[in-house]
Order: C-alpha cells, then structure tokens, then sequence
C-alpha cells in the first residue's frame, strides 16, 4: 500500500535532481544514452583485445570520452569538407581527406578491418528518434512545397505555430466521470486522514498492530456543540453554490416541508395559511426600526439615589 | 363518587403567600455560586401563625428575618439522606417507603419544608390581627448539584466569552434547590425578580424585563422582572449567559436566546414560531396569556424542553440550519410541545400531584392538534398509533400506569400500584420511564374524551378553563381567586359535564382512576349459510397491566359491496358476535369495490376466499380503547387491508402481520407499497423492513434478485449505470427518507449461511463510494450515517476457530472493506465534523457490532475516550451505550466503576440520567442471573448512591432505584451474606420496615406520619411530625380518601383533622370554618369522626406547635373574618349550585342528613379533646424542651437528623 508512495517520492527526488525537463526530453536523452553505451562496449571490447583483463570504470569513461571526441571531430570535419563543396551529404572522399588531415594513416584501415582477433560486438538497439509528444499534435505537419529543395530543414511542428493544446479532451462518459470523481474524493480523504493519522495521536482497533486501520485519536473539545452543530465551510460553500439567494431557499424548504409530510387535505389549509404569514414580513419592514423589546432598551445609568 | 364532593382549592399551609421577590446579587462563574435573598410577602390565615415551613434545598440560609425581626429558623432536608440506621438493610422495599417518607416530610403539598421559621414571638401577639407578614431570607449557593447548572468552557477569555452561562433545572417542582419557597404548584403568587450579571451577560427570566440598570462601578447591571400573573414557584426559572438576543421578526414580543456564534441557526430554527402560536390561540380562542415570551437555548441541558412561566429553556442542539432535515420536524415538535404547557403547566397549574395528568394530558393533546394540522393527518395518526403501542408494551410488561392517584391511607395495601418498586405518590419518587409513559397516557386519554364529546366541545372546555383563569389572573389584590387558575381532575370533569352534557363518568373511571390497557384477542369465521361473520373477542384481563373492558366496540369490515362499521357491546369475556353480512360472495365479479372513504377501487380478487365476501376486518380502527388487539385474518386479508386500506394505522398494522406470512403474494404487497408514491412514507419505511423479513423466511425460495435491490436502482440510481447512485438531491423529502431507510434494511437480508448476500453488501459499499453531494441543498450526514448503520446491520458473527484472538491478519475480506469505511468516515469526521456528529455516533456503533461479532478484538477504550465530557453529547451517549453493552457481555468490573463513576461526577446531568437508564436497559447482569459482579461492595456502591448520592437529583435517584432493582430486585440482594441469625435479623428487619411507618401507640400505620420518625425526629421540635394544619387540609384536598376511608376503615389515616377541632374548640372559629368548609361539609365530618383516634396523635404534635393560650383566640378569629375579604362566599357559593344542579337529586337528601351528625359528632369531639389536650400538653412540652435544647445548635444547613429517642421506641 505505501509502495506508490515511496514511488512517488522517488520521482519527486529526481525531479528535484534533474531539474524539469525529464518528461520533456526523455526520448531524446534515452537516445542518446543508448549511444553512449554502445561506444562504451566498444571501448571495453577494444581493451580485451588489447589483453586488459580489467579495468577501471574511470579509465573506461576516460577512453570513451575520448574515442567519443575523436569520432565526433571526424564528423564535424566530414561534414566541413562536403559543405566546402557545396553539397549536403558528406562522401567517402570527404571523410577520407579528414583522416589524413588528422593524421591518420589510411592504408593501415582494411588491414584492421580484418584483424583476426576481431571482437564482434551486437548492434546497438534500435531506438527511435523522439516523437513529438501525442498530446502537441495540431494539424498536418507541412511537407516543402515543390520549390524548395528538400535538403533545407523541415518546417517546425505544427503546434509552435499553430496552437499548443493543454488539456485533453474531457471524457464524457458518464458513468467513468462518477467513477473518477469518486475515487479521486475517496484518494484525497485517504490520503488526508492517513496524514492526519500519522503526524498526530491515534487509537487503533487491533493491538497486534497499531498501525492497520489507524484512527485519529478523539480529543475533547471545549465547546463540543458549536463544531457539531455550525455547518462546516465546506457546506457552507454547497449551500452558496446550489442556491443564489436564501430567500428563495426559505421558501422552498418551507413549502416542501408542508407538502411532502403532510399527505391529505391538511396540506391545503397549510398553505391558504401562508398568505397571511406572508404579510406580516412587509409590515415588519416598516416597522423594523420601531421595534419596542425590553432587550433592545438601552442600560439605565444607576441613579444617584439607588441604593445596590 | 366522592371525587364529586371536591370543591374549591383549600391551601395545606396557614398562610397565604401573595408575592415574592427574588433578588440575586452575585453570580460567580468561576466559584460557581450565587448570593441573593428572597421576600415572601404571606398572609397568615390563622391565628397567631408561629411557624413558617418553606422549601429549601442545599442553599445555605444567612439569616431569616420576619418583619425586619430576627427569626430562628431550622434547616433539615431528609432526603439527603434517607435512610440513616440499619446500615444492614439492603432491600428495596425498605428504602422506597423511606424514600416516599422523606419526600413527603418535606411536599410543600402537605404543606411541609425542609426550612420551618419560628415566628418572633412579638409578631404572633401583634399576630391577631392577621397582618401581612414579610419573610426574609438570604441565602448563597456553592457550587450548586442541583436546580442551577453552571456551563464553564474551559479557555481563555472573560466568561463571556467562554460562552459561560447557567440556567435553572429540575424535575417537576425543583425550584427549592435555587432559592427559598413554597416549591408546590398550587400555591401562586405574584413575582418580583433581580438578576445582577456582568455588564456582558444577559439575564432571562420570567415576566417583563421592566429595566436593566448598570451598578454604580458600571461592570454589572441589574435586570428587573415582574411577573404580574400569579404564578407557582416551580414555574420561575432563570437563565443568565452571553447569549445573542433576537427579536423574532413576526413577533416583537418574543425573543429568543442562544449562546454566542449560534445566531444563524437561531434565525432559521424560529422563524416558524410564529404558526404555532397562531395556531394555539386559534384553537383555543385564547390570546397567549403571558405578555412575552422567551425561548433560551442552553448547552448540557437536563431535558430538551422545559416551559416556565413565559420562558422556555431548550437544548442548544435543537437549533439547526436550513441544510438539516432530520432535525427540523423534531424541533418543530419541541417548540410546539413548549408552547402548549405555556397555557397548561404555566399558566394553568395544578392543585396537586393527583392532577398532573390533565395539565399533561390538555398540553399534550393540543400539541397533537398542531401536529396533525402541521404534520398531516398521516403523521398524526401514525404518532396515535406510536405512542398506544408504546403504553400498552409498557403497562403490559411492567404493570399499570394510573393517571389520576388516590391515596385512601397510609396502609401499604392500600397502595394503588402494588407492582411498582416506587410510589407513585410523589413526582419525585417516580421512576423516568414511567413519568414519561404517564405523560403518554394522559394525553390519549384526552383524546379519548374528545372521541366521547366530540372536539368543539373539548375545546370549548379548554377556553373555559383558560378564561376563569384569566378573569383570575387579573385580580391583584384578591389572592384567594387565583386558585382558579389551578386546575383539578374534579373541576376539568365538571367543565366537561356543563359543556357537553355528556357523562364521560365511565370513561374516566376506566381510564384514569383505574391503571391498565385492555388486551383484545379476535378471531372470525363466516358462516356461509347465514351469510354472517362469526365475531369473536376474548380478553386476557388476569395478566399484570391489563384490565378488562366492558362497553362498545367499534368492528369495521370491508366487503365486496363496501366498507361497513358495526358497534358491538363487550359485555363479557369470550364473547361471539354475529354481523350480518351485506354482500353475497362474488356476485359481480366486475363491480369496482367501495372503500371507505368513497373510493372505489378495482382489486384482483383471485387471491380471497370464493366462498367469502369479506376483504378485511379492523376491530376498534379508531384507537378509542387503549388496548393491544392480537387478530387473526388470513394473509390474503392482510394484503388486500395493507394494499387497500386507506388509513395509515390499518396499513401498519397490515405490515406487522404479514411478517408471519412470508409467501410470494406477501412480497408483492409489500413491494407495492414500497413503490407507491401516494402511500405515506413511514408505511413505506416499515414495508421495507418487513420485506427484509419475509424475504429471510422465504431464503430457499427467493426469485430474482435481493429485496428492494432492483427497487432501489430503479428509484435512486442512474438510468445509464444502474450500479451508480445518482447525485444527491433530496428535495423529495419522502424518497429522501426512503432513501436512507431502503439500505438500512437491505442489509438485514441474509442468504442461506446466514450470511449478508455479497451483491447485497457490495451495493452498499457502492452506494457510499459514489455518493456525492455537492449539488445537492440539503446535508446528507443523516443519509451517510445510515449507510453506516446499513454496514452495521450487514455484519454476522466470525466463524472463530478454537478462540483465537483477533488481529488484522485474519481479518475476514468484506469486514476489511468494512472497516476501512468505516475508519475513513470516522476520520474524515474530525476534519469536516457532521451536524450533531451523526456519522460518528454510527461509526462508533458499527465498531462495537464488529467487536461483538468477533471480528476485532473487544476492547473498550476507544468508547471510553469518545465519553469522556468534551464530546458533543450524543456521540457520548452513542460511546457510553458501547461501553455498558461491553460490561454487560464481558462482566467486567472495571467498566462497571468507571460508569457508575461518571454517574457520580460527570458535569453534565442527562449523561448521568442516560447512564444510569442504558445500564438498567442492559443490565450487566438480573436478579435471575449469577455473576460475579454482583457483591456486596456492588450493593453497598448502589445503596450509597441512591440513599445519599443522588439527593440533587431526582430524576437521578429514581433512575438509581430502577437500576438497584434491575440488578437486585426488591429484596434483598442475593449476594449479600446472610446476617447472623438471620431470623431474627429477618424480623428485625420487618420490624424496621413497619417501625417507622407504624407508630406503636396507635397501632396504625400511616405513610404519612413516616417521616417524623424517620428523618425529622429530633432535630427540630414540633416541625418533626407532620403539620397538623397541612395534614387536615390535606385531606380536604384530595376528598377521594375521605370518603373511602370511612366506608372501609375507620382507623384509617393520615388527614389530621388536630387543627380543624382545635378551631372547634374556639367559639369564634366557625364563622371562618364555613368559609373555608361550607362546601365540603361532608367529608370533613366524616373526617373527624373517623379519625377519632388520630386526633389523639395529631392533638399531641400539635400541641407543639400551638400556643396554649386558648383565651385570646376568639377574637383574632373574628379579625381574621374582617381582614378577608368577602369575595370567597360567592366565588364557592358558585361552585356549590353547579355541584348541587349535578347532583342534587340524589344527594340532596343525603347531604342533609350528614350535616346533622356532623353537628352531633363535633361536639363529642370538642369534648374528648379538651381532655386530652389538657393530659398531653404537660409531657409534650418537656419533649418540647428537650429537643429544643439541641434542635438549634445544628448547623442550619447541615441535612443531619438524629433520631429523637422519645418516639422512635
């Protein structure tokens, strides 16, 4: 039961740790990490060969990093050379030229190519290149139009000029939104309780363990009747929400308190009883500021002669 | 009878008081006391009057002073602790008839008091001239137990705001616990009331506030009342707190109170006051008699409702939003109730306690008029139905209830309730239940009545009561009219025979002068040949409770040609009747059939009898006898009368038949009123609970699925997703109720291993999943809590293996679902709290049903948190409840003194009621049973507690008597050890018991007289026996005894006649004698002769009492004529030519006839008591000096009483 939790805190810590993007750009990051990989089996296979029987994992990462920079400076020059020429894809040529400028001896290539102790490593996994998220789709991605080339870069997703939506489309089902909107009421209580019941004093059912099915403790309160009797903020906001004005309200329940106890011809009488009392609220606004209630008088000053 | 001799009110006391002012000058919240000082104003109508007895308890007297002279007074209260020797005595019987002594040492009804003033002598030789006198007493309370109850919230904050306050309580006449009075009903007078609170407070009290002022310092200000209407002390009550004040906005003359923050709940909660009174001063053609009216609402209050004289007190838990449901027809009822005992209780009191029952009884009808107008005629009869069941269920397992008591004797055969365990004498020796059921009884008796003489006129008797005591009212000077506005069961009956001229005689001898319910058994067949139903009605008239009943019946059957009411006569036992029927079996078999209210119906008749024409019959369908009826009518007859009946009553009684017919036809009646919306929804709640039933008996042969699953899907859940409850919206308040009671029921279905069905608990589970309330208007924490009540009732019995103990591992699936429901409501509840916290108090019963069960350990300590005080008070009840159910199954002593311990120090008055009432409900073990519980420190606990315990209470020392007889019954306990030499301990103890109650030289036992020699004695002088003055007045006042004691035993008892043939013995007193007897000549003769040799006794005490200074007496007398006025002659002589129009004829002669001997008798009487005067005055007055010697050196407040050695041998 609490495994989602420490999950869930789990993911909090990395999230803390890697900062926001991990959703974002996961794909992305998978990718490149299955590279890396890749590159670091090669390094490790190049070093059996070699006869290392082991070798330090810095040492590795030292190497891969470096055979990593090698290999990227090979492209980068590649890709000069073929630009130079005023094409986009680089040729054998280009990367030929880029040995040599590095100073690399080309002939000794084939020989190693066919080295007999030659370890064969398993390709690396097929991953995809990152999709756009599902969710970001809008409209058609526009392919180029006939004039232009197809070598210049493709359009932007639609979605970074289009519109990004934020939100799913609601569900309408009926009966999956009672069903969410009931679990997620019974989660939250859950939750909150099982919050409550942790960080204060509890009771328990069972002594064998006090833990399962853990009450919050009963505490006495000072004045137990105005919790039990006050409607809670909660239901206090219902009530705003459900009906406008109370006077309305007032009615309502009134009439429908007459009518729905009463079953007989009474009911009738209960309401041609009504117009008077209906009245005497008007009249009452009139009279509202004469009011003569002894409670209502003002405190009398004690004479002087008064004896206490 | 000779109730019909009953005249005109005759006060026990020889004064009169006519005004009293009552000022209090200091209330202290943080000690918890109060100082203050009463002055009464009483006009002596006797003769040097020496001796003043007022009523005052546990308040500590400073100093009495009788026109502005310093009088010795005497303080002794016996029911503080009632029985002081034989601390071996352990049974019952012993202490309820020293109980019953004590209380009436003290009834202000006799007129006695626990506080006797000696009159400064100076003022009794000034005396003879009757002057007013003006007795003043100051007095300070500490910490009271008992008639005020201070609320202190334990915070920070001035005591304003704390929302400190305290009010008055009491059972029935309590006031003397508060201040100094004359605590009796029948003696009114006018008021006058100062209340010095802090500048933040308010002071609520009887009258009209004339003026607040502000003490000189201006920290505290002083409220005035006057009370302009005679009114009788028990009716002043007092509630000082800071309460927010509104003025209802119908009304300006009513205000209401609540405590602080409440005010919203108050607006709502009141604003529907206004009917009621409309509704009461319509019926009554009355204007509410008080000029104002306040309602206050209190916390930890001793009952929900309590009416004073223009005020009520209420629970604050009665207040509620326009959110609640639930509540707002109980508050509604509440209001009503308290409006009702304002014009009869308050305004209307009582001569005496043989009374009450008509003030119950009116207040309680028209509070039955308001509900059937109000609530509807459904309602109305359905509560009828309610509360006849509940007396007949209470007469008949605990013995009869009688309205109207007579006491004929002190002889303990004479007791009219032998088969109670307390006497009904007192309203404080009653046990609660069954002043509660009294209450009931009187008030179907007044319907009763209104069936004999029809509504208008009931009414009409009503409005003569209340305009006599208007007219009564408003005589300020004329104190002696103001006993019109007491109402007796004589002058109620005469009203009722002028009005209507109808002879209820019968009615009320069966009813209210006689305890009991009829028990009515019927069976029928029908005789085909002479198309007659055969009719029988037996009675079971020998079992205790019942009693039998001759007279008419009313028998309506229902027909194929209609519905025909038939009056039968029952005449004696095991009568047949034969009832000619009016239709021939199955003649038209199209014919639509007539009901009785003029509908006709079609029916399916393929279900009854072919041969028989008969639907249904309904034996006395109007509820005019209070009885139990038991009729046998095939199952068919029931459906057709469950389906077909129109009245609600016939309906309900259907539903408890069919559940001895659990058969598919059965179920389809029921189901069909389940889904008739025009049937009236408490039938439908029943049905639903009778289906659970049936469907039970019927497991092996059920179709379909669970009852009412498909019934409730179709009515409450969604169209689409049939296992989804719709949103709540309970704007229907009738499918609201049905809502809530349809899985409450459901889950008492149980399958073939006797287990709750798993779709049947899988949709509850459900229904409480997706319940979802936002859109709705109304609360729905009724609705939830019985959902839990629902899981509750799913719940069966563990299997347990070889008694394992419980833990979670073996927790069984579904209750682990169950549990974690219940956990989650139970925690949700501390963060968003429920209104009155309902869901708690269901989720502690469900906790403790599944600790019963077996399926978690039993353990009580999580009730005994949720009891403690500090939680709102119905989840303590709910947790209490638990806590005694687990004594009463674990035997366990440790819970058991942790609950009497509560009863003994909890702040709050009705847990400690409640308490004591749920353990005598559910005993922790019977005087049948063994256990180990019971020993005798067990004894000696309970003993102490309702001996000394309980003296602030009574409501809480009669609940201690239920309990000690619950667990011992009335003998003495069996776990006692025997006493050495038991028998003659045994005898000893009888001896006990009758010593006091007999009195050795007269060989007469006299319950009365008890108390002398059983509290008083000693203590003060002549205040030890019963007051001569009272007792004789006594008698007049309840004449009934009179007159039987003559015809069956001569030495009967207690009227003390003493005082009446003292004032034979002076010449000047007949004049006044007239005045006061002249209409009741009769009895008083037959009193004195009769009591012959009583007046041997009463001559002696009150020789104690009387100056003996007999030549002085003539002409005080004569004053005492000149300083009353003239206006009791006609105010009596009116009495005496209605009596006299009544029952002239057959008494007249009679009358005649006594009055003769009577002159006879009086003067052989002077004659004896001269005689004996002379002989006793000498030994009296050294007993006198003896006991005065040590009478005074007590401390005035001290309850101590010693046993005077003189008489108690």
């Amino acid at each position: 039961m609490a495994d989602p939790a420490v999950a869930s805190g789990g993911s909090l810590n990395a999230g803390g740790r890697s900062g926001s993007g991990k959703a974002a750009s996961s794909p992305a990051e998978n990718y490149h990490l299955a590279r890396r990989r890749t590159l670091q089996v090669v390094v490790s296979a190049l070093l059996t060969e070699c006869g290392f029987e082991s070798a330090e994992k810095a040492a590795v990462e030292s190497l891969t990093e470096m055979m990593q920079s090698y290999l990227n400076e090979i492209g980068r020059c590649a890709k000069a050379y073929c630009e130079h020429t005023a094409r986009s894809v680089p040729t054998l040529s280009d990367v030929v030229v880029t040995l040599v400028e590095m100073g690399f001896n080309v002939d000794t290539l084939p020989v190693y190519a066919k080295r007999s102790q030659r370890m064969v490593i398993t390709a690396p996994p097929v991953t995809n290149p990152p999709v756009a998220p599902k969710a970001l789709t809008a409209g058609q991605k526009r392919t180029h139009p006939a004039h232009i080339p197809s070598h210049f870069p493709e359009f932007p997703d639609p979605h970074t000029y289009i519109k990004t939506p934020t939100f799913r489309e609601p569900v309408s089902d009926y009966q999956v939104v009672r069903e969410k909107a009931a679990s997620q009421r019974r989660d939250v209580e859950r939750a909150l309780t099982r919050f409550m019941a942790k960080t204060g004093e509890t009771q328990s059912l069972f002594k064998d363990d006090i833990t399962a099915f853990p009450l919050i403790a009963a505490r006495p309160c000072v004045i137990p009747y105005l919790s039990a009797l006050l409607p809670s903020e909660l239901e206090l906001q219902t009530l705003e929400e459900t009906d406008s004005s109370e006077q309305d309200d007032q009615t309502d329940s009134e009439n429908t308190a007459g009518n729905i106890i009463t079953d007989d011809p009474g009911a009738d009488k209960e309401n041609s009883m009504l117009p008077p009392s209906g009245v005497v609220p008007s009249v009452k606004a009139s009279e509202e500021n004469m009011i003569d209630n002894p409670y209502l008088r003002p405190v009398k000053k004690p004479k002087v002669r008064r004896k206490k | 009878m000779n109730r019909k001799k009953d005249k005109g009110f005759e006060s026990p006391r020889p004064f009169k008081l006519t005004h009293q002012a009552v000022c209090i000058n200091n209330i202290n919240f943080q000690r918890k006391s109060v100082i203050g000082y009463v002055e009464l104003t009483i006009f002596p109508t006797v003769v040097n009057l020496n001796r003043i007895k007022l009523n005052s308890k546990q308040c500590r007297i400073y100093r009495v002073r009788v026109n502005e002279l310093e009088a010795p007074f005497n303080y002794n209260d016996p029911t503080l602790e009632v029985c002081h020797h034989e601390s071996k005595q352990r049974n019952l019987n012993y202490f309820s008839s020293a109980y019953t002594a004590a209380v009436s040492a003290v009834d202000p009804d006799a007129g006695h008091g626990e506080l006797v003033i000696k009159v400064p002598s100076e003022l009794w030789k000034q005396g003879d001239d009757l002057k007013v006198l003006k007795v003043y007493i100051e007095f300070s309370l500490d910490q009271p137990k008992g008639g005020l109850h201070f609320v202190v919230p334990d915070v920070e904050g001035s005591m304003a705001e704390r929302g400190a306050h305290v009010f008055s309580f009491g059972y029935q006449n309590s006031t003397r616990f508060w201040f100094p009075c004359v605590d009796s009903y029948s003696e009114l007078c006018t008021w006058k009331l100062e209340f010095t609170v802090d500048a933040s407070m308010v002071a609520v009290s009887c009258g009209d506030l004339v003026e607040t002022i502000y003490t000189h310092d201006m920290r505290k200000k002083t409220f005035h009342y006057v009370l302009p209407i005679p009114t009788a002390a028990p009716n002043i009550s007092l509630a000082v707190g800071p309460f927010e004040i509104l003025v209802d906005p119908y009304m300006h003359e009513v205000t209401h109170f609540c405590l602080p923050q409440l005010l919203p709940l108050l607006k709502h909660s009141m604003s529907f006051l206004h009917e009621i009174f409309e509704f009461y001063e319509e019926i009554l053609t009355c204007r509410y008699p008080y000029s104002c009216f306040k309602t206050v609402f209190v916390d930890e209050a001793y009952v929900q409702v309590s009416s004073y004289a223009s005020m009520s007190i209420f629970s604050t838990n009665l207040l509620h939003s326009a959110m609640i449901i639930d509540q707002t027809p109980l508050t509604r009822r509440c209001l009503a109730q308290a409006l009702a005992q304002q014009f009869f209780g308050c305004f209307i009191s009582r001569m005496s306690w043989a009374d009450e029952w008509v003030l119950k009884g009116i207040s309680g009808y028209i509070y039955g008029l308001y509900l059937k107008k109000t609530f509807g005629v459904n309602e109305y009869r359905h509560w009828i139905k309610e509360e006849l069941d509940k007396i007949v269920d209470y007469e008949l397992k605990m013995g009869g209830v009688l309205l109207h008591p007579t006491f004929s004797g002190g002889k303990e055969k004479d007791n009219p309730t032998p088969h109670l365990h307390f006497s009904i004498k007192h309203p404080h020796t009653l046990s609660w239940e069954y002043y509660k059921m009294f209450q009931c009884k009187a008030h179907l008796v007044m319907r009763l009545i209104e069936n004999r003489i029809s509504m208008e006129f009931m009414l009409q008797v009503f409005n003569k009561l209340l305009s006599l005591a208007s007219t009564a009212s408003s005589q300020k000077y004329q104190s002696h009219m103001w006993s019109q506005m007491l109402v007796s069961t004589h002058g109620f009956l005469k009203s009722i025979s002028n009005v209507s001229g109808k002879d209820i005689g019968p009615l009320i001898k069966q009813w209210v002068d006689q305890s009991a319910v009829v028990k009515f058994f019927g069976s029928f067949a029908f005789n085909r040949k002479r198309n007659v139903l055969e009719l029988e009605i037996r009675q079971d008239y020998t079992s205790s409770g019942t009693q039998k009943y001759v007279g008419p019946i009313k028998v309506t059957v229902q027909e194929l040609d209609g519905s025909f009411n038939h009056t039968l006569q029952i005449e004696e036992n095991s009568l047949k009747h034969d009832i000619p029927c009016h239709s021939k079996s199955r003649r038209n078999k199209k014919k639509k059939i007539p009901l009785m209210n003029g509908e006709e119906v079609d029916m399916d008749l393929s279900a009854m009898d072919a041969d028989s024409p008969l639907l249904w019959i309904r034996i006395d369908p109007d509820m005019s006898i209070l009885r139990k009826v038991e009729f046998e009518q095939a199952d068919f007859m029931w459906q057709y009368q469950l389906r077909f009946e129109r009245d609600v009553v016939a309906q309900e009684e259907a539903i408890s038949a069919l559940e001895k017919f659990p058969t598919p036809a059965s179920r389809m009646a029921l189901t069909d009123i389940l889904e008739h919306e025009q049937c009236f929804y408490k039938v439908r709640m029943q049905a639903c609970f009778c289906l659970a039933k049936i469907a039970n008996a019927m497991v092996s042969t059920w179709q379909g699925p669970p009852a009412m699953k498909s019934l409730f899907t179709r009515m409450f859940c969604c169209k689409s997703c049939p296992n989804i409850v719709k949103t709540n919206n309970f704007i229907n308040f009738q499918s609201y109720f049905l809502q809530k009671t349809m899985p409450v029921a459901m889950a008492l279905l149980r399958d073939v291993q006797n287990l709750c069905p798993k779709d049947v608990l899988n949709f509850i589970l459900d229904l409480i999943k997706y319940n979802d309330n936002r859109k709705n208007k109304f609360s729905d924490n009724y609705y939830r809590a019985d959902l839990i009540d629902a899981l509750t009732n799913s719940l069966t019995p563990a299997i347990s293996i070889n008694n394992e103990v419980r833990t979670v591992d073996n927790l069984n699936a579904d209750v682990r679902l169950i549990l974690e429901e219940i956990t989650r409501f139970l925690n949700m509840e501390k963060l968003l709290p429920s209104f009155r916290n309902t869901i708690t108090v269901s989720c502690l019963r469900a906790i403790r049903q599944l600790q019963k069960n077996g399926h978690i350990p039993s353990d009580p300590s999580l009730f005994m948190s949720y009891a403690e005080y500090g939680h709102f008070v119905d989840v303590r009840v709910a947790a209490l409840e638990a806590v005694v159910d687990y004594t009463r199954v674990e035997r366990s002593s440790a819970e058991l003194q942790w609950l009497l311990n509560m009863v003994q120090n909890d702040p709050a008055h009705y847990v400690r009621h409640k308490i004591l009432g749920m353990l005598a409900k559910n005993p922790p073990f019977t005087k049948a049973t063994d256990s180990a519980l019971c020993n005798e420190a067990l004894v000696d606990q309970l003993w102490k507690l309702m001996n000394s315990g309980t003296s602030h209470d009574w409501r809480l020392r009669c609940d201690a008597v239920n309990l000690y007889y619950t667990l011992f019954g009335l003998t003495r306990p069996s776990c006692l050890p025997l006493p050495e030499l038991g028998l003659v301990l045994n005898l000893k103890e009888k001896k006990a018991v009758l010593n006091p109650i007999i009195k050795p030289e007269l060989g007469v036992s006299a319950v009365i007289d008890t108390p002398a020699s059983i509290g008083i004695h000693g203590i003060g002088m002549g205040y030890s026996t019963p007051d001569p003055i009272a007792s004789g007045v006594c008698g007049v006042g309840q004449p009934p005894q009179g007159l039987k004691r003559k015809a069956d035993t001569p030495l009967g008892s207690p009227p003390e006649p003493g005082q009446i043939l003292q004032q034979q013995d002076e010449e000047g007193s007949r004049g006044r004698y007239k005045i006061r007897f002249n209409t009741m000549e009769e009895e008083d003769i037959d009193m004195e002769t009769v009591h012959d040799s009583q007046a041997f006794i009463h001559h002696h005490l009150n020789l104690l009492e009387r100056p003996s200074t007999p030549g002085k007496e003539p002409p005080s007398v004569e004053q005492s004529l000149l300083s009353m006025p003239a206006t009791p002659v006609p105010s009596f002589s009116k009495e005496t030519t209605s009596s006299s129009s009544k029952h002239g004829g057959e008494h007249g002669h009679h009358h005649h006839h006594h009055h003769h001997e009577h002159k006879k008798k009086k003067k052989k009487h002077k004659h004896k008591h001269k005689h004996k005067h002379k002989h006793e005055s000498k030994d009296k007055e050294k007993d006198r000096e003896r006991d005065n010697s040590h009478a005074y050196s007590n401390s005035p407040a001290s309850g101590r009483s010693l046993r005077s050695p003189s008489l108690s041998d």
